[in-house]
């Protein structure tokens, strides 16, 4: 990274949020409805569930380079499919521990829950996170040892 | 039955497929007896039950045995077709061990005894400890008894360390900062060929010719040879071991490059011992964890 600058120092976070369709997509749309002032690094990919999310989804995403990871679904016990995020958490949660033993930051990845009327719940959630991944700054993905450059890919 | 057999030389033993009682003397057990036959209960080539109600016998050595619990508990094979033959084991020899890389001799016999190895090589004659040979798993041993046998052969051996020290391999990699981590899986995995010999010689990966490594669709991976190919490759592998692997160590002793991938699955067991308090292989009725859920289950 090193100048200021380079490129990619000035490059907007890219930030891959995965919101389950029933509680969190919902929710990220009442903070809009309501004119929540919200951050703009978020790219929001919907999901039918959190138990959809396989965890090489986020690894895939870390690998590449994206800089950050936000899973959120139902609350536990409130799951559209009764037992969807009950599986999601230990997956999550498993995945979330073995990242930095592969040299990938943790923070770049956090799941939550956020349901459909949380909508200031949700902008606290995506400020905090936004906040959370910009201070440890672009990822370079796996690649830096070689070239330091995601383009090549 | 399945066992091993003495192979091209002292040094190699193949397994063996033993259909009529007059073969039986084939057999052999030793210290090289390294692969996991687990892995033919319900991989290429698939071991068919004998006709009526004829069981496919197996020989097992403690980690084995796990990895026969490990698949008897997600239903792949069924317990009342086995006959296993449990046989306690002091430990397997790592090849590459016996004689160092960049001297390029060539072992010509090898002669053991209780606690020495003795190597006759074309630059001479070497004498080993028995316990600087082995290989890592071996020496990071639990269970040297198989956990699950119909017979077992052979007297009980004491595992080779404490359970507090299991993980001393991957600790002194969590000691590293997250960049030297990251640097060692970059150095590491650069080697990687992704010839796939790691999943193709693990028992517990039984997708087979369905590996998403392989699919088109979905395509996860590509063809191209570059670290984040790799990276997602044993990302696949290891997070499909999740709470399954049972540390027999094939992939690590399989790997050509001699990539010290079964750290990954290590770590993960690691997690999942502490997160979920479940150790693969040992219990007949345990569910691996990622396969179930508790609602009770607070802060994760």
């Amino acid at each position: 990274m090193g100048k200021t600058d380079s490129p990619t120092e000035k490059r907007a976070l890219t930030i891959i949020g995965f919101l389950c369709n029933w509680c969190s997509y919902g929710g990220a749309d009442t903070a809009g409805v309501c004119r929540f002032k919200q951050p703009t690094d978020l790219r929001v990919i919907r999901v039918p569930c959190t138990g959809r999310m396989d965890p090489l989804f986020i690894a895939r995403a870390l690998i590449l380079g994206a800089d950050g990871v936000l899973v959120s679904g139902c609350h536990p016990r409130d799951c559209h499919y009764a037992v969807g995020n009950l599986y999601a958490r230990r997956r999550l949660e498993i995945l979330k521990r073995m990242l930095p033993f592969m040299g990938i930051h943790a923070d770049r990845f956090h799941y939550t829950w956020v349901s459909a009327s949380e909508g200031q719940r949700w902008q606290q959630v995506v400020t905090e996170f936004s906040e959370q991944v910009g201070g440890l700054g672009p990822n370079p993905g796996v690649t830096s040892f070689h070239t330091g450059n995601r383009e090549e890919l | 039955m399945i066992g091993w057999e003495t192979g091209y030389d002292t040094l190699h033993t193949t397994p063996v497929f033993i259909k009529d009682s007059s073969e039986i003397q084939r057999l052999v057990w030793n210290p090289f007896c390294a692969q996991n036959l687990a892995g033919y209960l319900v991989k290429s080539p698939i071991v068919p039950r004998g006709e009526g109600s004829k069981k496919i016998g197996i020989c097992v050595k403690g980690c084995d045995s796990r990895s026969v619990v490990a698949l008897i508990q997600e239903k792949l094979v069924a317990r009342d077709m086995l006959f296993i033959f449990g046989i306690p084991c002091r430990g397997v020899i790592d090849l590459r061990k016996l004689i160092p890389n960049q001297t390029g001799a060539k072992i010509l016999s090898v002669r053991l005894t209780d606690d020495q190895v003795e190597v006759e090589h074309s630059k001479g004659l070497q004498h080993l400890a028995f316990a600087d040979v082995l290989m890592r798993k071996c020496k990071r041993c639990r269970y040297p008894d198989p956990v699950i046998h119909d017979v077992l052969l052979g007297e009980s051996v004491l595992p080779r360390i404490e359970s507090h020290e299991l993980y001393q391999d991957v600790a002194a990699i969590e000691r590293l900062s997250l960049q030297e981590r990251l640097a060692f899986w970059q150095t590491e995995l650069d080697r990687c060929l992704r010839c796939y010999a790691c999943r193709n010689a693990c028992p517990l990966c039984v997708c087979q010719d369905r590996c998403i490594a392989e699919t088109r669709d979905p395509k996860w991976l590509t063809q191209y040879m570059n670290l984040p190919e790799k990276f997602m490759f044993h990302f696949i592998h290891a997070l499909h071991l999740a709470g399954r692997c049972t540390e027999c160590g094939e992939c690590e002793r399989v790997c050509p490059m001699e990539i010290p991938v079964s750290l990954i699955k290590e770590e993960l067991n690691k997690i999942t011992k502490e997160l979920l308090d479940f150790e693969a292989g040992l219990d007949l009725e345990g569910v691996p964890p990622l396969l179930t859920f508790s609602p009770a289950e607070t802060g994760i």
